[in-house]
């Protein structure tokens, strides 16, 4: 048989700062090195770290590894504070598709730090952080989902916004949300996605 | 037994709490399940109801009781040769690729989290010595991690209930296992000496610190008890456990192309299995 034990001996590979003193100042440090497992690792060990907001949000902006990109996005959706949602609310904003979609995702998992901002997030001018908004509500785990939906059918200008609200109401929407299903159908008479999104939504609720 | 009362209120505080020390969270579903677990935990500490408990639990210096509730809650129950195709996609596809970079002679770290009480790793070190012939030519470094320390102390005994050893050919059975008086089966001492057993909470960084340099990961039906979070957390600290080009094996059900991006996607002719790409 070839099965061996671990060596208890074995030193650490040179250059592997995991296993050394992790605190604030040397993680913050360690971000910014050349070698993307360190930054990889910094990134993680700072979940421990509100205070690191700031700095993991700077890396964000300058990080072209994947791997170490989503570290920060995990380590700031276990922050979870507002300061990290204010960020990530920016970044729906970012000329860069893949850190909108990833601060999307992590706002989806920040429930109770995400809905106190949501009704602004729904009004903001730029309709398209509207309907990142309502991506965001997709797999929000928060009761006020279909309220908010519902508001967004009855308040929303923009035929696109709509349309997505739409979407998702025919997904997670109840008999509470047929009035402004049918509402909506009226305000926008000349849009025929907007009749076909409306009835196969009032046909998911079981209202045909 | 005394009938100890969980309110709503008292679930929703349990579930946060456990969550936030194990990453495992229990939906409403599992409310009957965590009730009775908890009530028997609650009796056994000699405290009278759950605001008790939960205050003994949380302020308790050398952490025991948490160790002792992580054992209950945690679901242990597997066999031999679960999920057998793995095992051969192990021999048949992986071994062969991991060999392909490594001078012959040279260490093949596995790593079997949860391990539960052994049945994997085990099954793993039994399906190399019965199906590689190259075994011999190559140092093979087995790990079974988990965190509930029971289990951990029957893989070390090694000793197993029929039903644990159901799915093996008997052939086998009787090559590495001795009939005991009581019905069970005990697993040979050369085979318990294969595999290295440790404690070990996947979210918990610096215990995860020190696992790396693996060649391949098993870690089959862990990640469905975590939430999104959790789970991409964990996908993370077995990203950087293994080196670049090592494998990963999660159960039938799981998929780690809903978790992450960070792995490949490899289809063997045995099964699909979960690469960190090489130039990461």
């Amino acid at each position: 048989m070839a099965f061996v034990r671990r060596k208890q001996d074995e030193p650490i590979p040179p250059g592997d700062r995991r296993s050394r003193g992790r605190d604030l100042s040397g993680l913050v440090e360690s971000l910014r090195s050349e070698d993307p497992a360190v930054r990889r690792w910094a990134a993680r060990d700072l979940a421990s770290y509100p205070e690191a907001t700031d700095a993991l949000f700077q890396q964000l902006m300058v990080e072209k590894v994947p791997s170490v990109r989503e570290a920060i996005f995990t380590s700031l959706t276990l922050i979870g504070a507002r300061e990290v949602v204010e960020g990530l609310m920016e970044l729906l904003r970012s000329d860069d598709a893949s850190l909108r979609n990833e601060a999307i995702e992590a706002m989806k998992n920040l429930p109770e730090a995400v809905s106190p901002v949501m009704e602004s997030l729904l009004a903001d001018p730029d309709s398209d952080v509207r309907i990142f908004a309502i991506n965001i509500l997709e797999s929000l785990k928060h009761p006020n989902v279909e309220k908010w939906l519902i508001e967004v059918l009855r308040d929303e200008e923009h035929v696109n916004v709509c349309a997505a609200a739409i979407d998702l109401l025919g997904e997670v929407g109840s008999e509470m949300a047929i009035p402004a299903l049918k509402e909506v159908r009226e305000r926008f008479p000349d849009e025929p996605f907007i009749e076909f999104a409306v009835d196969l939504a009032l046909k998911r609720i079981g209202e045909s | 037994m005394t009938e100890i009362s969980i309110s709503d209120e008292d679930f929703q505080k349990f579930r946060e709490f456990f969550y936030r020390k194990t990453g495992i969270y229990f939906d409403d579903s599992k409310r009957y399940f965590v009730d009775r677990r908890l009530s028997e935990r609650i009796i056994r500490t000699g405290n009278s109801d759950f605001r008790r408990y939960f205050n003994f639990l949380r302020f308790q210096a050398d952490g025991n009781e948490l160790q002792a509730l992580i054992n209950s809650m945690t679901v242990n129950e597997t066999f031999f040769f679960r999920e057998e195709y793995q095992f051969k996609c192990l021999v048949d596809s992986m071994i062969p690729e991991i060999t392909k970079g490594k001078q012959p002679g040279s260490r093949i770290r596995i790593w079997s989290i949860p391990s539960s009480s052994g049945e994997e790793p085990y099954s793993i070190a039994m399906y190399l010595i019965e199906n590689w012939r190259d075994l011999d030519l190559w140092e093979v470094e087995l790990i079974g991690s988990d965190i509930d320390t029971e289990a951990l102390e029957r893989a070390r005994r090694g000793e197993y209930s029929p039903r644990s050893v159901q799915n093996l050919p008997s052939s086998l059975l009787h090559k590495y296992f001795t009939s005991l008086p009581n019905g069970n089966f005990l697993l040979s001492e050369e085979l318990r000496q294969a595999v290295e057993f440790t404690r070990v909470n996947l979210m918990d960084p610096a215990q995860t610190r020190s696992y790396r340099n693996f060649d391949i990961i098993f870690c089959r039906n862990l990640l469905i008890y975590f939430d999104d979070v959790s789970r991409r957390q964990a996908a993370e600290v077995l990203f950087d456990a293994l080196v670049p080009g090592g494998f990963i094996c999660l159960g039938h059900s799981e998929s780690m192309s809903r978790i992450t991006s960070l792995f490949r996607v490899r289809k063997f002719s045995q099964g699909i299995v979960y690469q960190r790409p090489e130039e990461t």
